[in-house]
């Protein structure tokens, strides 16, 4: 094996950080978005627990550290590869991708973490302040949960930009990926807890849904963040959330070598 | 037999596309939800070639005839579908890495500029791709600045350049990491005079001066005219001629074309030559050069008729490719 050309990738975030700071209303459009959703699952939540102590051993104001915290993940998970794929196919750019000799999964790899470089300077930072000021400083429940709602939250970083690298890839084949995509981001809004934890969800679901990847992307680093877990269920947990990632890991590597060269190059 | 040096060699390639059948109207959409039908197209058929060092090769053929994919199957960015292409000496798909190291690409119809950014900011993205030193890139770029005038624009964003401009940024970014062969896909496309004549300093400079072996495809019979020492036409994915252009005219278009304006509007026929038009006291007359010489025919019609004025058209290479795109 040759010795990778980190220098080149490490060029490429660097260049896509620049960028980054060019588009100014995206980003803050996606602040305001945040804001709205947590002003309103703080509404939400205040007024379903009324005088209510403990929901499903949940106190109000940890469920208003979950809203919070949750807006924050979702600018971590941010990323752009499959649009990023579904583009550069349809446009007859990934030509452009694939002259270079990089690789050009290490090159997407590269610019979404430098767009999320961006993000948490121009939207994690500014929603963790205005989440703090309408629902108050979200802490975690101890420090070793925090701890271990970071190497979830790592894990399930991982999980999500895989999957969405295994359904950009698609793309190669299925030129029109877009109804696709979206329906796989409406079932991540919905099944991981992102807005509605699943413990609220009935037992038949919940049970199907503590299987599927979504779960491992919201629910289990913010159950850890709140203090919501026993040695048991965390311990359960991570080993689940490992083995999507490494299940998506080899899926992806699979699907790699088959993508390079198959693709069909739009416009001649 | 004799043992010359290849640059590129193409060895029976093909490659299908897989295109999926569209039903008529809205009955048709809309069984395509359910059943996915497909054809088979075949781009590219058959094709071989080689080329040497130091050549520059026209490839022209009419649109959709398998050109651009071809030139994308030589710089690895598609597979074919079966063949194989070596490029100095190694196969391009099983060692795509290393191989595209040694080539350059410019489509002129898209650019690897980075659009929202200095172009010298895309140039230094390149510089780390291929890992070229800082002292070897500045040279180059001084090279480059000689040729095409280009460090004018390095603090300039691509967004806000011409698109002659842009062209030359992006062949000045092809040849950063000064490749052997430079792949060069309708560069010519939307340029102006100017800027045209630009890019054509720049392919004959570059090859003289550095013997980059050049693959260009263009529309543009002045280009080929001007550049090409070699001509490769393509139609329906099929080789149909290849070798220079003077050779290919004396093969295909053996003819030349007699011009003559006569005092009366009589034009006398010969046996030996083709009366094509007669307009007034314009005639055109097309002969064959094996057959007769131009002198002849102008001394034997003028004892039947009185001239006036006489000129005549070489085949060129629109004749070529009239002939070669009929067929």
């Amino acid at each position: 094996m040759k010795k990778t050309n980190i220098q080149a990738y490490i060029q490429v975030y660097r260049t896509r950080l620049i960028r980054s700071f060019h588009y100014k209303f995206e980003v803050y459009g996606n602040v305001l978005m945040q804001a709205i959703i947590m002003l309103a699952g703080t509404f939400f939540w205040r007024a379903l627990f009324g005088s209510a102590t403990k929901v499903q051993g949940v106190t109000v104001d940890m469920m208003l550290t979950y809203t919070v915290v949750s807006s924050m993940i979702s600018i971590l998970l941010t990323t752009n590869v499959e649009r990023r794929i579904t583009q550069s196919v349809m446009k007859g750019t990934i030509a452009i991708d694939m002259m270079r000799p990089i690789n050009i999964f290490g090159t997407f790899l590269a610019e979404d973490l430098a767009g999320v470089t961006g993000l948490i300077f121009q939207n994690l930072i500014p929603v963790f302040v205005i989440g703090s000021l309408v629902a108050g400083l979200p802490k975690p429940a101890s420090l070793a949960s925090f701890w271990w709602f970071l190497l979830s939250l790592f894990m399930g970083f991982w999980i999500n930009w895989l999957l969405a690298a295994v359904f950009g890839m698609i793309a190669f084949w299925a030129i029109d990926m877009d109804a696709l995509i979206q329906v796989k981001k409406h079932l991540i809004r919905l099944l991981s807890g992102s807005i509605i934890p699943l413990w609220f969800f009935p037992d038949w679901l919940r049970s199907v849904l503590e299987y599927l990847p979504f779960a491992y992307l919201y629910q289990l680093p913010l159950n850890i963040y709140i203090g919501k877990y026993t040695t048991e269920t965390l311990v359960k947990g991570l080993e689940v959330q490992l083995l999507w990632f490494v299940l998506l890991a080899v899926l992806f590597l699979f699907l790699q070598k088959r993508v390079t060269g198959k693709v069909m190059v739009q416009g001649g | 037999m004799e043992d010359k040096q290849v640059m590129i060699e193409v060895n029976h390639i093909c490659k299908d596309y897989r295109v999926l059948k569209k039903g008529e109207g809205l009955k048709g959409a809309f069984k395509g939800l359910f059943t996915r039908e497909s054809t088979l197209l075949r781009a590219v058929d058959d094709l071989n070639f080689s080329i040497a060092p130091g050549e520059i090769v026209g490839f022209i053929g009419p649109n959709g005839a398998g050109k651009s994919t071809t030139i994308k199957m030589m710089s690895g960015i598609l597979t074919p579908s079966s063949g194989e292409i070596l490029i100095g000496g190694r196969d391009i798909t099983k060692y795509r890495k290393e191989v595209v190291k040694n080539i350059g690409v410019v489509f002129g119809q898209r650019s690897q500029l980075n659009w929202d950014l200095r172009l010298g900011e895309s140039f230094e993205l390149l510089r780390h791709i291929y890992r070229i030193d800082k002292a070897a890139y500045e040279d180059t770029i001084e090279v480059m600045d000689e040729i095409l005038g280009v460090k004018e624009l390095l603090d300039k964003p691509v967004r806000q350049m011409s698109l002659g401009q842009r062209v030359k940024g992006d062949l000045v970014a092809a040849m950063l990491h000064s490749p052997d062969v430079l792949f060069l896909d309708e560069p010519t496309i939307g340029l102006d005079i100017t800027s045209k004549y630009a890019l054509r300093k720049f392919v004959k400079e570059i090859n003289e001066k550095r013997g980059t072996t050049i693959i260009l495809t263009t529309h543009d019979l002045a280009d080929i005219e001007q550049l090409c020492n070699r001509l490769i036409i393509i139609n329906q994915g099929r080789l149909m001629e290849d070798g220079n252009l003077t050779e290919i005219v004396n093969r295909i278009a053996p003819y030349k074309t007699l011009v003559v304006e006569y005092y009366d509007e009589y034009a006398p026929e010969h046996e030996k030559c083709e009366l094509i038009s007669h307009e007034a006291n314009m005639a055109k007359y097309r002969f064959e050069k094996a057959a007769v010489t131009a002198a002849k025919l102008i001394e034997e019609l003028s004892a039947k008729a009185q001239i006036k004025d006489v000129s005549i058209e070489e085949a060129g290479i629109d004749d070529i490719i009239r002939i070669a795109y009929g067929q």
